[in-house]
């Protein structure tokens, strides 16, 4: 018999001859990924031999160059992607509807493909209530009321009845934001959330995503370009390029050594302040 | 003015106008609702596609009836949207494949549905076949088999719909994003599909092959230019489906002459590009 009970920032295991153990807490792994490799139709070798964990309230930056197969290390964590070789483990099983609706997913340019899409604001965040939602036809109370609440989280409420074809970038990221957070998501991904955004409305919303995930333990993965946003926000860097560069701390993270060998050709990086 | 009021209520007293206003009214509908889905799916082309599938299922249909007499029209019919479902299904394999795209895969089944038919209606002319019809449409010759055909399918897409309205809303908004929330989307693909292609089959004794897309995708394409959600949308369009095909047919009792398949299309149009112009005006406000 093993009971296990958590005090303070420690977890103290009881065993059942009354041996007690005191040991640092191991947080509990949302991604796992164990030796992925990914390739398209047997020509194009996208991801080889990652491997990397990623825990519960971690904030992770996912960086690398053009074509390193960022979005689809994403797609393999959200199942789009299927990898040749290798495990992907999500909340400690395999990938399944049931533990894809914990993740919220933010794309690049979510509505590119359809931008004269006739939906409100609020039926876009809506969206996010879907796949949790299947069993009746209509939206419950409860619905409506994770809709609100991800409306003033983001601070879009004002913007509710505006059709989404007619927002700026950075307002149409929030809707986004907004949708996978009415999921009430235990993670979210980011997939180059800020391109074509301006930089008042990037400094805007990268705050929104550091605060969701200071106060309410989101785990947030965020694939973007910019060094300095992600050495300030993130507190863990996985930087790939095909293969696996660096994953760790981003107080141990050294651009100057990585960065060259992961973008293979020289980088000099220049620091503005504390960051790089 | 008092003439031509006189002469509609003359017509629309007779049996066949009548069962010809309420297929029409249904086919308005269904078609109506489909297209929102189709078109903002982006397969606004799949009706053309569907319908060719369609003339050379019913050419194939007709000859085996000529062949074998105890086979009627309706049996025609009957292969004709078997090939047709064949052809919705095959249509999403391809595209979904990711080896074609939606129009390329279109464009395969199209010319393939419209060559069987070219080949088999060549071949069998002895038989006589309603050809002109077949193209063109013949409302007025809508017998209640084919009513009740098209109310049952109205009736079965409505059922459907409702039940899966937010998965295929979903999915016809982002499929990479609700496939990443765990939303099987590829069932609703060919579930979008089919009910186009069942709509196709029943629709085509209203417009005829040549102008059935014209249905699956002028209502909603109006309906869009003037609403701001989804939800307005899906409920506008089938009143501008069914003010096309009223006013369209009414146009056709006026001027006898007019073929109603050509009239009830061009109406369409006439109110699309109403809807163009007041979007434009509203915008400059």
């Amino acid at each position: 018999m093993l009971t296990k009970w958590k005090i303070s920032e420690r977890t103290c295991t009881v065993v059942n001859r009354g041996r007690l153990a005191i040991s640092t807490p191991t947080k509990k792994p949302i991604v796992e990924l164990d030796d992925v490799g990914v390739n398209y139709s047997g020509e194009v070798q996208a991801l080889e031999h990652i491997t990397l964990e990623i825990t519960v309230g971690d904030f992770v930056g996912l960086i690398g160059p053009n074509g390193a197969g960022k979005s689809t290390l994403i797609n393999v964590i959200l199942g789009i992607v299927k990898p040749t070789t290798g495990h992907v483990r999500l909340f400690g099983e395999a990938i399944s509807p049931k533990n894809l609706r914990k993740i919220g997913y933010v794309p690049q340019i979510p509505y590119s493909k359809n931008s004269n899409f006739p939906s409100t604001v609020y039926e876009t965040v809506m969206m996010g209530r879907i796949p949790y939602s299947l069993r009746f036809p209509w939206f419950t109370k409860d619905d409506h009321r994770k809709v609100e609440e991800a409306l003033e989280r983001l601070e879009i409420r004002d913007l509710m009845n505006r059709r989404i074809g007619e927002l700026s970038g950075g307002q149409t990221q929030r809707v986004f934001t907004a949708k996978a957070l009415a999921g009430d998501p235990e993670m979210l991904i980011f997939d180059e959330p800020t391109s074509g955004v301006d930089t008042e409305a990037k400094r805007e919303f990268y705050s929104i995503l550091e605060q969701l995930n200071r106060d309410f333990g989101i785990t947030t993965i965020l694939s973007i370009h910019d060094l300095g946003v992600v050495t300030q926000l993130a507190k863990k860097i996985i930087c790939i390029n095909r293969t696996l560069y660096f994953d760790g701390l981003t107080t141990r993270f050294d651009p100057g050594a990585i960065l060259p060998k992961a973008y293979n050709y020289p980088i000099e990086v220049i620091k503005h302040g504390d960051h790089p | 003015m008092e003439t031509i009021l006189s002469s509609i209520i003359s017509y629309l007293s007779t049996g066949f106008i009548q069962r010809a206003f309420i297929i029409g009214i249904i086919i308005a509908v269904l078609s109506s609702i489909v297209s929102v889905y189709t078109v903002l799916k982006r397969l606004s082309l799949i009706g053309d596609g569907l319908a060719h599938t369609a003339y050379g299922g019913i050419a194939i249909g007709l000859a085996l009836g000529g062949i074998i007499p105890s086979l009627g029209d309706v049996d025609a019919y009957l292969v004709g949207g078997v090939l047709v479902i064949l052809g919705s299904v095959m249509i999403t394999k391809a595209i979904r494949s990711q080896k074609f795209s939606g129009d390329a895969a279109v464009a395969i089944f199209l010319t393939l549905g419209l060559a069987t038919g070219v080949f088999v209606t060549s071949i069998t002319l002895n038989y006589g076949f309603a050809l002109d019809a077949l193209l063109f449409g013949s409302i007025l010759l809508v017998t209640w088999n084919q009513i009740y055909a098209a109310a049952f399918v109205l009736v079965l897409t409505m059922f459907l719909i409702v039940v899966f309205y937010k998965p295929l809303l979903y999915t016809i908004f982002d499929e990479v994003q609700a496939r990443a929330s765990g939303i099987v989307t590829w069932k609703f693909d060919y579930l979008l599909a089919v009910l186009a292609g069942v709509t196709v089959i029943v629709s085509i004794p209203i417009v005829g092959v040549l102008l059935i897309s014209a249905l699956l995708v002028l209502p909603a394409l109006t309906s869009i230019q003037l609403t701001r959600s989804f939800k307005q949308t899906i409920l506008l369009s089938p009143v501008f489906g069914l003010a096309s095909v009223v006013f369209g047919m009414l146009f056709a009792i006026i001027q006898p002459h007019a073929a109603p398949g050509g009239t009830v299309v061009l109406v369409g149009l006439s109110i699309l590009l109403i809807a163009i112009v007041t979007k434009k005006i509203r915008a400059s406000f």
